[in-house]
């Protein structure tokens, strides 16, 4: 069982036995048992150092509608580092020998991690 | 015969080889721009093939002057094009390139995107990539990028042409109103076999001139693209391979006394 649910069944009976119990207490177990959703982040670094700075990126939230929004040329973070720091986890590193490139041709568009958070 | 003149010189040839675009600002007038603005989006062959757009757009001395920059002598002028019309608000399109960039460093298609009505923020302006027409890639590889440092949203006024390499990375951008947002889609060709026939002062030919690095670029790739560069630069000039990696602010020890 989920720690968190434990802690709120335990908290709960006493509520319970005390007739203090309220609805508040309910909306709370409602949003500990919600299924995690998990939001996806694309980060391209130039290099595959974790401090660099990035080329691109792309956020794929599935928890809101999917409507247009303006583009932007506002980084939402300074490098992965930064992304990790405000509780982003990488699930994909850049494989450095997939970034194969033929005399000066080459076509990606900086070094790729993958990141997530469940909310 | 149409007799066209360039209209780009050394500094404007160098500088699409390195971004490939030229944009042309709000060239076309206002009464041809509303006649386009009512056309019916998708296929307009019949349109474009028709004298006036040809004597108006295509013909056009600064549209056409471009052309004949970049494509050299008697150049392909298209006889057929498309119009994407948007309305509704959408996400926009996935990044992607329209082809390959053929051999990798000739020029011989220009995709050229005309705009009849001004197009701002909200319309979902076309967006393109500069400097990224030499990267040959899958298209749909590419598609899950999202915004891109150096990215260029074409907010533009009516009657602006923008003549792009073809193979540059370009996206209809996010549309987040309903006002009607149109572009034309046309494309020149060359046949003739590139020389440095452009607007020139001398007929020495200067070597390339690196433009500044772009804002998506890493470190090595500043190096490739100044390399892809050259090459471009030199087989635009008829240059032979042998001369081709021939560094700025370098010379041979030969031709020193």
């Amino acid at each position: 069982m989920n720690s968190a649910v434990g802690e709120w069944l335990a908290t709960s009976r006493q509520k319970l036995q005390a007739g203090t119990l309220t609805a508040q207490d309910l909306d709370r177990l409602a949003k500990l048992v919600e299924t995690p959703r998990q939001l996806v982040l694309y980060l391209y670094s130039k290099s595959t150092n974790m401090r660099s700075a990035l080329a691109s990126w792309m956020l794929y939230d599935a928890t809101k509608p999917q409507e247009p929004t303006l583009p932007s040329q506002e980084a939402p973070y300074e490098s992965v580092l930064d992304a990790v720091a405000d509780g982003w986890r990488i699930v994909q590193f850049p494989d450095a020998k997939l970034y194969r490139y033929d005399d000066v041709d080459n076509d990606y568009l900086g070094f790729e991690f993958i990141l997530e958070k469940m909310i | 015969m149409a007799v066209i003149e360039p209209t780009l010189d050394d500094a404007g040839v160098m500088e699409f080889v390195a971004t490939g675009f030229v944009l042309l600002e709000g060239v076309l007038d206002d009464a041809f721009n509303a006649k386009c603005d009512k056309m019916a989006g998708g296929n307009i062959d019949a349109f474009i093939g028709e004298d006036e757009f040809t004597k108006t757009v295509l013909l056009h001395p600064k549209i056409a002057g471009v052309a004949r920059s970049l494509l050299g002598e008697d150049f392909l002028v298209p006889a057929g094009g498309h119009h994407h019309l948007y309305e509704a608000p959408h996400l926009g399109q996935t990044w992607h390139s329209d082809g390959l960039s053929g051999l990798g460093y000739d020029v011989t298609e220009l995709q050229c995107y005309y705009y009849p009505q001004a197009v701002e923020i909200e319309d979902g302006p076309t967006m393109i990539l500069p400097g990224s027409h030499c990267r040959a890639v899958d298209r749909e590889a590419i598609a899950h990028y999202g915004d891109i440092r150096g990215q260029m949203s074409l907010t533009v006024p009516a009657g602006t042409v923008a003549m792009t390499r073809y193979g540059i990375w370009h996206k209809a951008g996010p549309k987040t109103n309903d006002r009607r947002r149109g572009m034309i889609k046309f494309s020149y060709h060359r046949q003739a076999a590139p020389q440095r026939d452009w607007k020139i002062d001398a007929p020495q030919i200067p070597e390339y001139q690196n433009q500044p690095r772009l804002a998506y670029v890493t470190e090595v790739e500043s190096y490739r693209d100044r390399v892809r560069r050259m090459r471009t630069w030199n087989w635009l000039c008829g240059l032979d391979e042998e001369s081709q990696l021939r560094w700025e602010r370098s010379r041979p020890v030969s031709e020193i006394a």
